[in-house]
């Protein structure tokens, strides 16, 4: 009887601690969308996220980037003539396929261009008609930023794209819901995209300046061939290849009811929700099933694999080791030892390598980069403190692995890490935007948002015990990468790097036709050549150049 | 006119249901605002210290942003940095600084069961601090990397730094120029109670509330600058240069040029007016093929070039959209629509924590919009409003591009 008691005791104890997820109303409509519901009576507005599972990871390489481009160009804007296109503007479609055309044909011509540059061009003709099209365009455009149907209205939209999913979130008062569930199933109906071409010159432009990235190249090395390793920077070719209609019946076979979750959170019963998201989200046409992507798998186990770059910033190291899926039973436990790790001020890496050691001068650890549906990374980013070389920090940070995977867990740190992961899990829970996120993103990941409250519930069983088994199992030397970026003593420009650059799309050329294809080869090139140590990259380039024609060395 | 009673009537209802603001004050001087909200076991507690332009003395641009990082990185309560942030997160307890126009913020979050610590820790960062000289130098440069963003993205880079004021920006030399005694001189200045006010919301009762205020705040007076404080500007090495350069230049090595204009924000507008631009400027069509967006700080216009168009062109066309948009001005119906829109958003408070925090702070500080102004504003008002924003001799530019590009800019 004692025990019973006490049993019950610890129970109800461990239930008040870890608040649930209760409140969560589920239904399928009957074309296949999920639909959650959190009612919260208080609130005299509603967050509405749709979540479309498969994100850019998914997209076919010669489509790179069509979900960063619907993100921006579907859900950037809620523009009248983009969510009912035949009523607010019926020539707009007549139009935007003469701009795809002339767009297509400039992009051919600045190819055949680069190739014969003595031929007649047609370039200033096609541009100067590209220009009168594009101010027509403009001119069936909506006149105000008011005219956005949700800012109107007092709204707000965001929209992300993940490796996992596309989501959308939105803002509204309450009365507006029947409203937005009827723009947003027109909005699917007609997928318009508008402002395709000027929402693609935006992105391509970000891509340009932004220059190559430390986080990229870690997923590149880490995860090769894999879509998670994918840089879309390295496939500019590609976007600019891509055409509006290649865009909108993309959006037709992958944004499909059945692939939807909508996460309504806000003071509405689903009572007094689900008829309006019956009669609107509900009656999407479900497109026949297309074939599922195929992605391919990468052994965790790869062997440690090093890169050294000069991206011309302060040196910095980055750090990743190849971990199981969102699904994986030991992927909590996981959590955990990144919790330990780097989740605080006071975790092991911010304490020992910048405050005591005094290595380090900043910390940066994430996990799930850059999804979770598949094996992705968990990453350690340092940066070396004046005075102090990169092998130090990476010597420092190993030693903390080995300590986390076999020194005792103090209870005190055990404890702490664990009120943290709570604490953070309340705060969510009281934020309306947040708990959409996190329930949209653990289900596009692994497949069930319930996960989110069973995880929560699971934290207090783990032992340390299994997070040090965890630790051994996965951070271990043949998960690892290292990429060391470096600065360059002669300026911000590697000279070693733009000999490689030139000499491979010299031999690049000599196969291959297509820019795209030539220009994912040198891309592809540069990245292999990256992992060798500075002396086997210059003999790899001098053997490379034997390759060219004397004239071309 | 139907629709917007409409909504005022529907906002009217639906802002009954959100907290009300409760303020009471502390015989210290101390103000306070209550937001009673059990929905869940959190509270959320910020501190807002007002600040204004005559707080940072000339050439030590960043003086407060580094006094917010030595609170963080130096001892509490006789306690070492390190013990007191495991005190924090021992409950889970999240506590951070920034600072914001026209002040500087401590923000806390805890579980609602962790009240009393988190309060006390607040008040022991705030009043037992004693600011540890070991820490300066290192913090001296992470304010600078902090400011800089080195390892942004150029184009953030850019918008970061083109949106502070360059009397205001903290240089290398600026910070370096800080000493201890300025910043214990600072501190002496600004943290006050009479100069803070105190936001709490969440799961917490008016009464205990008040407890807990007045038991961790209640002893907090304001201290006197040490003697020694008074000629810290003479103390300033001559020779620091007092600002950047007049058109900002920001690498971006694989780009074409971006030319960026930012109109701040001008002192003394109508915070409805100000409010109404904010949602009428974003996005503006006519404005093409620049584009103009709106910060807290102020409007930024951008124009990315192509190959074709020289800096100078690429200015002055920015410059000819700002002028004919100011010249045009706004309609009777883009400020009805405004005015309505502006209406309905005011229940998205309802769906976030902070922003009632934040319609809180400003109502208190007379500084946010009030629907009875907002009702009375009419379109000269606006539209003046508009023309002074606009007024092109405050304009602030920028470039991001590669090193070629960058070179080739003339000054404007």
């Amino acid at each position: 009887m004692r025990l019973l008691v006490s049993v019950l005791v610890s129970f109800l104890t461990l239930h008040a601690q870890t608040p649930r997820l209760a409140d969560v109303q589920e239904r399928r409509l009957a074309n296949g969308v999920r639909l959650l519901l959190v009612e919260r009576r208080g609130l005299s507005a509603f967050h509405a996220t749709l979540v479309f599972r498969g994100g850019w990871a998914e997209e076919p390489s010669a489509a790179a980037g069509a979900t960063e481009l619907l993100a921006r160009t579907l859900y950037g804007a809620t523009w009248p003539e983009d969510v009912e296109p035949s009523k607010a503007q019926p020539g707009l479609e007549a139009l935007l396929k003469q701009e795809e055309g002339l767009l297509e044909g400039l992009r051919l011509e600045r190819l055949q261009q680069r190739q014969d540059l003595a031929g007649p061009s047609s370039l200033p003709a096609l541009e100067s008609h590209l220009e009168s099209v594009q101010a027509r365009l403009r001119a069936l455009y909506s006149p105000s930023p008011l005219a956005d149907l949700y800012a109107a209205r007092g709204g707000r939209q965001t929209a992300e794209a993940t490796a996992d999913a596309l989501l959308t979130h939105t803002e509204l008062p309450q009365e507006s819901f029947e409203f937005w569930c009827h723009t947003e199933a027109q909005r699917l109906r007609s997928i318009q995209l508008s402002r395709f071409s000027q929402t693609r010159r935006n992105l391509i432009t970000e891509l340009r300046a932004q220059g190559p990235q430390g986080e990229a190249l870690l997923r590149g090395a880490a995860l090769p061939g894999h879509p998670y390793g994918r840089d879309l920077a390295d496939h500019i070719p590609s976007l600019e290849a891509l055409r509006w209609t290649d865009l909108r019946a993309l959006a037709r076979r992958t944004l499909r009811p059945d692939h939807l979750m909508v996460i309504v959170i806000g003071g509405l019963s689903l009572d007094s929700a689900l008829p309006a998201l019956e009669r609107h989200l509900g009656t999407l046409p479900t497109p026949p099933e297309g074939e599922e992507a195929l992605l391919p798998e990468i052994p965790a186990d790869l062997g440690d694999r090093r890169v050294q770059a000069a991206l011309g910033g302060s040196p910095s190291l980055l750090c990743g080791w190849r971990l199981p899926t969102r699904r994986h039973p030991q992927h909590l436990a996981l959590r955990l030892a990144a919790q330990l790790l780097g989740g605080g001020r006071t975790a092991r890496l911010e304490s020992r390598l910048v405050r005591q050691k005094g290595l380090a001068q900043h910390v940066d650890l994430r996990m799930d980069l850059p999804g979770g549906r598949l094996p992705g990374l968990l990453t350690v980013g340092l940066k070396p403190a004046e005075g102090h070389s990169l092998a130090e920090v990476e010597g420092a940070l190993h030693s903390e692995i080995l300590r986390l995977q076999q020194d005792l867990i103090p209870q005190d740190e055990w404890l702490r890490a664990i009120a943290q992961l709570e604490a953070d899990h309340v705060r969510m829970l009281d934020e309306p935007a947040a708990l959409a996120r996190a329930l949209g993103r653990t289900w596009a990941e692994g497949g069930d948002w319930r996960l989110l409250e069973a995880d929560a519930q699971r934290l207090r069983a783990l032992t340390p015990e299994a997070v040090q088994a965890a630790a051994r199992a996965w951070l271990k030397p043949s998960h690892r990468t290292t990429v060391l970026l470096e600065p360059l003593p002669g300026g911000p420009l590697n000279p070693h790097e733009a000999e490689m650059s030139r000499v491979l799309q010299a031999l690049a050329a000599l196969r291959l036709q297509d820019p795209a294809q030539r220009e994912r080869l040198v891309s592809e090139g540069l990245r292999q050549l990256r992992m060798l140590t500075p002396e086997e990259r210059l003999r790899t380039l001098k053997l490379l150049e034997t390759q060219l024609a004397p004239e071309k060395r | 006119m139907r629709r917007t009673l409409l909504v005022g009537l529907a906002t009217a209802f639906a802002l009954q249901a959100q907290p009300v603001p409760q303020r009471f004050t502390l015989p210290n001087g101390l103000r306070v605002i209550h937001l009673e909200d059990h929905e869940h076991p959190v509270i959320r507690v910020r501190l807002h210290l007002e600040l204004g332009p005559s707080d940072t003395p000339s050439n030590h641009q960043g003086l407060p942003l580094l006094a917010t990082r030595m609170f963080l990185h130096s001892d509490a309560a006789d306690l070492k940095a390190e013990g007191f942030d495991r005190l924090l997160e021992d409950s889970g307890i999240q506590l951070g600084s920034c600072m914001k126009p026209g002040g500087l913020e401590w923000r806390l979050a805890a579980r609602s069961r962790d009240q009393d610590r988190a309060l006390g820790l607040l008040a022991d960062r705030l009043l037992r601090t004693v600011f540890d000289p070991t820490v300066l130098e290192t913090q001296r440069l992470a304010c600078w990397q902090e400011v800089e963003r080195l390892d942004a993205p150029p184009f953030q880079r850019l918008e970061a730094a083109l949106l502070q004021a360059p009397d205001a920006r903290p240089t290398l030399a600026s910070l370096g120029a800080i000493t201890l005694e300025d910043l214990l001189a600072f501190r002496a200045k600004v943290f006050r109670p009479d100069r803070a006010w105190l936001l709490i919301h969440g799961d917490v009762g008016l009464e205990q509330a008040k407890r807990l205020v007045l038991l961790s705040l209640g002893s907090w007076t304001a201290q006197e600058p040490p003697q020694s404080m008074a000629p810290t500007a003479a103390r300033v090495p001559a020779s620091i240069p007092p600002r950047g350069p007049d058109l900002l230049r920001i690498p971006a090595p694989g780009g074409g040029l971006r030319i960026q204009a930012c109109l701040p924000q001008p002192s003394g507008l109508a915070p409805e007016a100000a409010s109404l631009i904010a949602m009428l400027i974003p996005g503006e069509p006519t404005m093409f093929p620049a584009s103009i967006a709106w910060r807290p700080e102020g409007l930024l216009a951008t124009l990315d070039t192509g190959a074709g168009l020289t800096s100078a062109a690429a200015r002055s066309l920015l410059l000819e959209r700002l002028e004919a948009l100011r010249r045009r001005g706004f309609t009777a119906s883009d400020l009805e629509r405004a005015r309505t829109a502006w209406t309905a958003a005011r229940s998205l408070a309802s769906l976030d924590a902070e922003a009632q925090l934040d319609v809180a702070l400003d109502q208190a500080k007379g500084r946010g919009a009030v629907p009875d102004r907002m009702k009375a504003l009419n379109l000269d008002q606006l539209n003046a409003t508009l023309r002074a924003w606009l007024d092109s001799g405050k304009v602030r530019w920028g470039a991001a591009g590669s090193g070629e590009r960058l070179d080739a800019l003339a000054r404007p």
